[in-house]
This record gives C-alpha cells, structure tokens and sequence, in this order.
C-alpha cells in the first residue's frame, strides 16, 4: 500500500518530464547565441563577433554565402553547436519534431546576426541538420546517464559526466535544482536494449600522409547501440540509434551516427525472423590527412534478423540507399579559397552483413558507395566507397580482441577540364575491447 | 440571490463549455491525399562567389504540393516549385536571359492551432536553366546553360477553407537554391546560389 502512494508523492514532487515551454526554448537559443558571441568578442577579442545593425543589415541585404573553414569546424565543430540549439528545445520538454525549428531558428539566428560574415549557406545546413542529430543523441545519452534515483557521490557524478555530451540539459537541471531532485527517470533513460563497446589499440594505414609508406600509431574506440534495429517497436524518432567514435593521436578520426526516425514491421512482431523498414537520419564525420568526407543524410532500408540454433545466434542485415543532404569531400582542386574540400548534395546506398549472439555481432561485413555533386568548390563529382570486414573475440568476461580492415576509396570527376582523380587508403586495427550488453531475454 | 445564483450557474456552463470546447479533439486540417496547385509573384536574389554584389530579379512562380496526413497537426507532401524570369541577368548590365529554377523537395506542413496557420519546411534537390543570348560573329544564338544542386524551402501560409473538401491558400516561401557552377557564354558563375521569396495564393483539395 505504502509503495503506490510514495510512487505518487515522488511523481508530484518532482515531474521529470518537463511541460512544454517552447518561449524559454527559444529565449535559450538566443541566448546561446548572445553567450558565444561576446565571448569570441570580449575574451578572444575577434573582429568578426563585433557585428552590429550595420553588418545586420548588409547580411540581410546580401544574403547566403558559402565559407572557408577548415573541415573539423564546418563538419564537426558547427553541428556540436547546432546540438547545443536543438537540446535548448529538448530540455525544455518540446519532443523531436517540436525541436527541429529550434535549431534552424538559433543557426539562423547566428548566421545573420552572430558575425560581420555574409551568412554560410554551408553553416546553416550543418548546424542545423547535423546539430537535430547530435542534439538528439547527446539528449537521450545524457538521459542515459543521470539516474534521478541516485544520491550522493554516484549522482553528482552522474551528473557531471553527463555535462559535455548535454550541457544545455545539465544547464537546465542546474536552474530547476534537479541535480538533486529525487524522481521517477525520464523514458529515454532506458533504451531497452543496448551494446557499449570501448577499445584501445593500435591502427595500421597505408598511404597516409603520402601515396607510399606505412603508418601505426594508437587509437581509441566508442561503440554504442542505443536500442535494437529489429527488436523493438518503433516509438519516436532516434528510439533507436548508433555512433561510433574512432580517435587517434591526430584527434577525431570518425564520427559516424545514425538515428532511427521511423520504423515499420514488415512481418510478424512475435516471429523468430524480424524484418524492418527504417528511415534513419545519419550525420558522418570522417578525417584523417589522407582522407576527408562527411555530411547529413537521411536513408530508408530494410534492417533484418534471422536466428539460428538455440544459443542466441543470428545474422544480421541491413541494406539501405541514401540521400545526402549536404555532404562535403576533399580532392585535389577541390574548395575555394582557404577551404580545400567541395560542398555538395548527392545519394547513395549500403550494405552489412553481421553474425551475432544475443545481439552482440562478432563479424561484419560492410560496403558503402556514395555520389558527391559539388555545388560549391571545383565543378566535380565525387564518387566514395567505403568497405571492409570487423571481427571480435571474446577472451573474458565482457573483454575481447577486434580487428579490422578496411578500405576507403574516392574517384573524382572534374567537369571543368582536369583529369580524373583516384585514391585509395586500406587501414587495419588491431584493438582490445570491453563490451557490455544490455538485452532482454524478448529481445534475444 | 436569485440573480446571484443564475450569475453562478451561467459562469459554471460557460466554464464548462469552455472545458468542453478545450477537449475537442483538434481539426483535421488536411485528410488523406491531398494537393495543392498555387501561383504568384516571386522575387529571386542571386549571389555567386566572385560576384561583387547580389543581383535581384522579379519573375512568375507557380508550385505543386501533394502529399498525406502523420499526424492532426502535421502534414507532409512532395513540393514542385519553378520560378521563371524571362528577363534575367547574372550582372545588374544583363536583363535580357531567360531563368528558370525549379526545386523538388519534401516538406513538412506544421498547424500549430485550429485556425488555418502552418508553417513549412522542406529540403530536396534543385535544377536551374539558363538560355542566354551572345554575340558570335554578329549573330545573336540563344545558348542554354544549366545546373543541379540542393534546394531548400520554408515559410508559412494559411488555408481558407470554402468548404469541406476545398480551401484557397495563400503561402508566403523562401526558396533557397545552390546550382554550384553555371557555365555561360564567354564566362563561369561560381557556386550560384539563388534566393526566391514567394506570395502565392493556392486551391487546395484536401
């Protein structure tokens, strides 16, 4: 008896899902904005914060424009910020579609009136579209991480973990004093079902720095499969969600993530077989001096599951085509200005292959083709393609070897005349990995 | 008292009516399938990476929309927009191309309240063809450049409803469209991006 009433005392307490307050949602973005300006104007003292009604008015007279940051701003740095807008939504209890025009509200926002700059074309698409995706995730893993029902030493540190992936939730929690608040823990706090892989190891590349050589230096690994492509029901948009995170000594190496926005069944929910349709937004960050490609994509697929044997063994497959909104690409001649890769639209499609038990894969098998159409740098095509064979061995409990070759190719097609372009980068690692699983017997 | 009480009564039914009227289930603004075909003016700002200023242009737009229901509140659909300027100029000196850009995109129709309000947003791809006449040898020839590239649209419009099946929107939209280079006559437009707002008035099958 005394349980349901102090489940209710503690839900009237403290409401961790907040009522919708789409002003304060919006009054933070501004913030943001009003925040990072001034700093790069005061603490930094940067020209180009120091806009005013007259740079306003040129931007609004001129219009769009495309820059010349370096690729980590433009492809990274931009939708980490644009993550920052859309979790000013999120935290303010707006859901995912209600965020969505915060983030193009708050990038536009700074286009216009953050800098002396025209306003980026490029900037905009990034922050937005990749800040929705970021945003998103970093929303649902810092859910993940804080536990409304800790005290202590394990709460603030929960809590304090949490602050670089949400610093606008963690912000928010400050001001409403739900560091501290005891209460029921938001829905995206449990993801059902997941996989967290870490790994350390040494990477092995060809053709690096140069057309010839042999390279190996360390690198670190983040694996995480937030929920289960074909186990669960599909509930809101990114229930369902992936990154992976390869940093090496020359810093961020990949960044590649993909969030599921729908989902269908397309067989019986209850069969031992499971086939589902999936759209999924997709945001891809890869860098390395040999190499660099990324952008925001949405693509629609079919992501499947047969089970084999009583153990827990399956295969996995997943085959999807893609369009991508905004990608960009570096190649000989590509850019303009200071900036040395092309922007451009383009499509593409993919293909895995997995073998796994109780949802953990221990082989892979992958290709992806994707189709550049540069609309700002060289007059070009580029065409990416990029595949390769993982592996992993369990050795003791939760710890395991992976390996894994891999190969990334581009062909580039200039229209204006210069000759086509091709390179290759085969890269292997060598890593030890921890894994942890968690999977419902249903689920299994 | 007996006033006092009718007063009561009458403000507890017009609470209650309001409560009702609150708990309505919002209005379905567009059921099932529907379309929208709409016409107006546009104006359209062109910008390109070596140009030393915008140059602006006036011209006729027209746009087709036809999608389905996610939701009471949000609609989604595909959009076919095309503005054309039979007098256009990459430079303020020009005036004399014909320009036509088109975009095809998804978008997404947002109805905040029961009122007709929406707002839009959509992303997809965009084409541009440009016939411009030169001077070769003394003879004027009309040659057609065009380009591919991304578009993106947003804005706002209001159905009117005129019965249950039909309603009049009027839309007002921004069309943003990066080609990347348009090769012309004698020289290269680098990286254009063009800029279209949009006042359109619209029949919607709903």
């Amino acid at each position: 008896m005394a349980a349901p009433v102090l489940a209710v005392l503690a839900i009237l307490q403290f409401d961790s899902v907040p009522r919708p307050r789409p002003v304060l949602a919006v009054a933070e973005a501004a913030l943001i904005n009003v925040f990072v300006n001034r700093v790069d104007a005061w603490a930094f003292q940067q020209d180009w914060a120091r806009s005013g009604t007259r740079a306003w008015i040129k931007n609004v007279r001129l219009g769009w424009d495309w820059d010349e940051d370096a690729f980590p701003t433009n492809m990274f740095a931009h939708p980490y910020h644009g993550g920052l807008y859309f979790n000013a939504g999120r935290s303010n209890g707006l859901n995912y579609f209600e965020s969505v025009p915060i983030a193009f509200f708050g990038s536009w926002t700074w286009e216009y009136l953050g800098e002396t700059y025209r306003p980026s074309l490029n900037d905009w698409f990034m922050t937005s579209f990749g800040g929705i995706t970021l945003g998103e995730m970093f929303h649902r893993v810092g859910a993940t991480i804080r536990d409304n029902r800790r005290t202590g030493l394990n709460r603030t540190i929960r809590e304090i973990s949490a602050l670089p992936i949400d610093p606008i939730g963690g912000f928010n929690r400050i001001l409403r004093g739900q560091w501290r608040g005891l209460g029921p823990n938001p829905p995206e706090h449990d993801p059902g079902a997941y996989v967290l892989r870490l790994g350390g190891g040494i990477r092995f590349a060809k053709r690096l720095n140069a057309d010839s050589g042999f390279w190996s230096m360390g690198t670190f690994l983040l694996d995480l499969l937030y929920g289960d492509q074909v186990g669960q029901e599909y509930k809101a948009p990114f229930d369902v969600f992936n990154v992976r995170l390869l940093i090496t000594s020359q810093g961020i190496n990949a960044l590649r993530a993909s969030g599921r926005l729908y989902g269908a069944n397309l067989n019986s929910p209850t069969g031992r077989n499971r086939h589902m349709l999936a759209i999924n937004q997709r945001y891809d960050f890869i860098k390395n001096p040999a190499q660099s490609v990324g952008g925001q994509s949405v693509e629609i697929g079919i992501n499947s599951r047969w089970l084999f044997g009583s153990k827990g063994f399956g295969i996995r497959t997943a085959i999807f085509g893609d369009g991508i909104i905004l990608g960009a690409i570096d190649a000989p001649g590509t850019g303009f200005g200071e900036r040395n890769y092309d922007f451009g639209p383009g499509v593409g499609a993919r293909w895995e292959v997995g073998l796994e038990r109780h949802g953990v894969r221990f082989v892979r098998l992958f290709s992806q083709i994707e189709y550049i159409h540069a609309v700002s740098g060289a007059s070009a095509d580029h065409t990416v393609n990029f595949g390769g064979i993982e592996a992993a061995v369990p050795i003791a409990r939760r710890l395991g070897l992976a390996a894994s070759s891999t190969i990334f190719g581009r062909v580039s097609h200039y229209t204006d005349g210069r000759t086509r372009d091709a390179r290759d980068y085969p890269e292997a690692r060598l890593l030890l990995v921890w894994t942890k699983v968690g999977f419902s017997e249903a689920q299994r | 008292m007996t006033r006092l009480a009718c007063l009561v009564a009458l403000a507890l039914l017009c609470g209650a009516a309001a409560a009702a009227y609150s708990q309505e289930a919002p209005k379905r603004h567009r059921r099932g399938l529907w379309g929208e075909l709409g016409s107006g003016p546009g104006y359209a700002r062109i910008a390109c990476t070596d140009c030393e200023d915008v140059v602006g242009a006036t011209g006729t737009t027209g746009y087709l929309r036809v999608g389905g229901v996610i939701s009471k509140k949000v609609v989604i659909g595909v959009e076919f927009f095309s503005f054309l300027d039979k007098a256009f100029g990459f430079a303020p000196e020009d005036s004399n191309a014909v320009a036509e850009t088109a975009t095809a995109a998804i978008v997404l129709l947002w109805y905040p309240g029961r009122h007709g309000l929406f707002f839009k947003g959509g992303v997809g791809a965009a084409f541009g063809q440009f016939a411009v006449p030169y001077d070769s040898g003394g003879v004027a020839v009309a040659d057609t450049s065009g380009g591919a590239g991304i578009g993106l649209t947003f804005g706002l419009g209001w159905d009117l409803p005129i019965s249950r099946k039909f309603a009049i929107t009027a839309n007002a939209a921004t069309f943003v469209t990066a080609l990347g280079d348009v090769a012309l006559p004698g020289r290269k437009v680098d990286d254009f991006i063009a800029t279209i707002y949009q006042a359109s008035i619209g029949f919607t099958i709903r």
